[in-house]
């Protein structure tokens, strides 16, 4: 009896402390995120024009200024190449530095994941570009890659002839090359996410599958990569995401050129709102890229809930295997 | 002519040393020439073929960006537009602002979700909505928002976003360090009579410390280097590093590579050290539960 009187405090205390600790949340969500996600909302409904808003528009005048248009500014985002070109450059983009982040990290987590000699050294360095301020890789990329920097000197010295290329204002390749410094930004991310995922594996299945007599690369294919699998889809997932909202390189270094060469998605955004100062079609932009974004974050929770589950099952299954 | 074991051995350790430090010159390069360009003199900032390492290195980069000196001490004394210190107060007022309430909060949110449950996995999950939808579809519209209360170029402003977009990191990465911690200790501490919050601040605290403090160099990190919200939110009073550095770039002077670099390097300079320190936790930051040892 008086256990369970404890037991019923007890659930009152906790049930206090959830209030107490997610009321804060909950009132800076619904006071700054909900207003404006509303005010998108009118403005993506209602065209505003900088010319009726005056020089100095105070907030009043932001809807003194603006008409009802209805879905007119969805529709003109539907059937705006420019937008559509904006989802295939940050698609490519992104699908580009993921897998080049993985690439190059997984690689060097394999060559690097057991314990050897210069081992912690290297490790020091590996991370360096990640604690680089975005921005400053950006400046620092320019003063690399401009037509009479360092790059285009090495290339020159090394293949014998003079390499005179434009990394960054010639169209076809701006993408690339900002692909390129953006893998360079983050490979570490995956390089120390896999470092961790291989020397967390269990030992006992690839000692029994030696003993069996499998070579190692079939270790590694049957053995290793599967029991990495949550892994790898963190890696990957988490650095797509973020490298689609990627802005400090595409837009402080290039604002989007040459021509709209690095126009993606969020530069896109950003140009037409702060630049040619159309809230509206902004707004409207803003909202569509939201719902895909929300998409394609839904589908990567549902992924990572799913491996996250199998590795609790697997791992209470050890534990308790483990206390039998 | 088969290899011996032995052999084999060493030139796979050889082929791995030669791949690492190939690896280990392109990730150290554009540091270095960061560094390097930090001390040239001007002539010496686009010339053909480049310099590597100057041949008279000076700090005048540093003294006009850092202690202020005229950049034309000859003619006209102009005051410079750029003040660096009163960036660097800034960046360092709201960062360690945003950090400490993110990391203060989401430890105790992360404790109530390790211990008593209080958010269900699912709404774990969707905490990370907060870090993963680019913030730039919002941004307008907060500006607007925060136009309306005064809120536009202030401390408190930037301080509330960052709390908010840093959170479920803080989180996330503080409940991997909780959970560790047996709750058998707890229970003792319960059994021999102590209060929850004297349990709490003198039992379960003292062993999730450290891992705290790899939480906050962390997050400090993110909150730090953050561009975007700095740049459309505070960008004539409160002004961040990261948009400063973006201040030295076209306008009139064109371009101005060697105060840039200076600059550069004493925004990146902290942060490399603060990554030193925890570079053993920066896994936990990002592996939400799905690293295990």
């Amino acid at each position: 009896m008086q256990g369970s009187r404890r037991e019923v405090t007890r659930a009152r205390g906790i049930r206090r402390f959830r209030r107490m600790v997610l009321t804060p949340m909950g009132l800076l969500i619904f006071f700054i995120l909900t207003p404006a996600f509303l005010l998108q909302l009118y403005f993506s409904l209602n065209q505003f024009s900088i010319f009726a808003a005056g020089d100095n528009p105070g907030f009043l005048s932001y809807f003194n200024a603006s008409e009802w248009v209805g879905f007119e500014l969805y529709e003109a985002v539907f059937t705006d190449d420019k937008f559509g070109a904006a989802i295939i450059r940050s698609l490519l983009f992104s699908v580009g530095a993921t897998l080049g982040c993985f690439v190059f990290g997984f690689g060097l987590a394999l060559l690097m994941y057991r314990p050897f000699r210069g081992q912690a050294v290297y490790y020091l360095f590996f991370i360096l570009p990640m604690l680089t301020v975005p921005i400053v890789i950006a400046y620092t990329g320019e003063m690399i890659l401009y037509q009479n920097g360092p790059l285009n000197d090495i290339l020159s010295r090394l293949i014998g002839t003079r390499v005179n290329v434009q990394f960054l204002y010639k169209q076809e390749i701006a993408l690339t090359t900002i692909m390129f410094m953006e893998i360079w930004n983050w490979t570490p991310f995956s390089f120390i996410i896999m470092m961790a995922g291989l020397a967390s594996l269990p030992k006992e299945p690839q000692e029994a599958a030696q003993i069996l007599g499998a070579s190692k690369l079939r270790i590694f294919w049957e053995v290793q990569l599967p029991l990495l699998r949550p892994v790898i889809l963190l890696a990957l997932i988490l650095r797509f995401l973020e490298s689609i909202a990627e802005f400090p390189k595409t837009y402080g270094l290039l604002q989007g050129g040459p021509g709209s060469a690095t126009e993606t998605l969020p530069v896109y955004i950003f140009l037409n709102t702060w630049q040619y100062f159309d809230i509206s079609y902004g707004a409207a932009l803003s909202y569509v890229t939201l719902l895909l974004m929300m998409t394609i974050v839904y589908g990567a929770i549902w992924l990572l809930r799913r491996e996250k589950r199998n590795l609790d099952a697997i791992y209470t299954r050890r534990a308790a295997e483990g206390a039998s | 002519m088969a290899l011996t074991r032995s052999q084999k051995r060493t030139a796979f350790a050889t082929v791995r040393h030669a791949i690492l430090i190939v690896w280990l010159l392109i990730v150290a390069f554009p540091i270095f020439w960061m560094v390097s360009t930090s001390f040239k003199p001007d002539r010496e900032w686009f010339a053909w073929p480049p310099v590597y390492i100057s041949d008279d290195s000076t700090l005048d980069n540093y003294k006009i960006v850092w202690a202020g000196q005229s950049e034309y001490t000859e003619h006209v004394q102009t005051q410079s537009l750029q003040r660096p210190w009163e960036a660097l107060g800034n960046s360092a007022l709201i960062a360690a602002l945003a950090t400490t309430l993110a990391v203060g909060f989401g430890s105790v949110l992360a404790y109530g979700v390790s211990r008593h449950n209080i958010l269900s996995e699912g709404r774990m999950f969707q905490l990370l909505m907060l870090r993963m939808v680019p913030p730039i579809v919002v941004v307008a519209p907060i500006s607007i928002w925060y136009a309306f209360w005064g809120l536009l170029d202030s401390v408190f402003g930037l301080v509330v976003l960052y709390f908010l977009t840093t959170l479920p990191y803080a989180v996330w990465m503080s409940k991997s360090f909780i959970d560790e911690v047996p709750r058998e200790v707890e229970q003792a501490a319960e059994v021999l009579g102590a209060s929850r919050w004297q349990t709490i601040w003198e039992v379960v605290l003292p062993l999730v410390r450290s891992g705290l403090v790899a939480t906050f160099l962390f997050i400090l990190i993110l909150t730090w280097s953050e561009y975007l919200l700095a740049l459309l939110l505070s960008k004539t009073e409160v002004v961040t590093l990261p948009v400063e550095l973006s201040k030295y770039q076209g306008s009139t002077e064109g371009r101005v590579y060697g105060r840039q670099a200076a600059l550069a390097v004493g925004i990146t300079l902290p942060l490399i050290l603060v990554g030193l320190i925890i570079r053993k936790h920066l896994a936990r930051g990002f592996s939400f539960g799905m690293v295990r040892r």
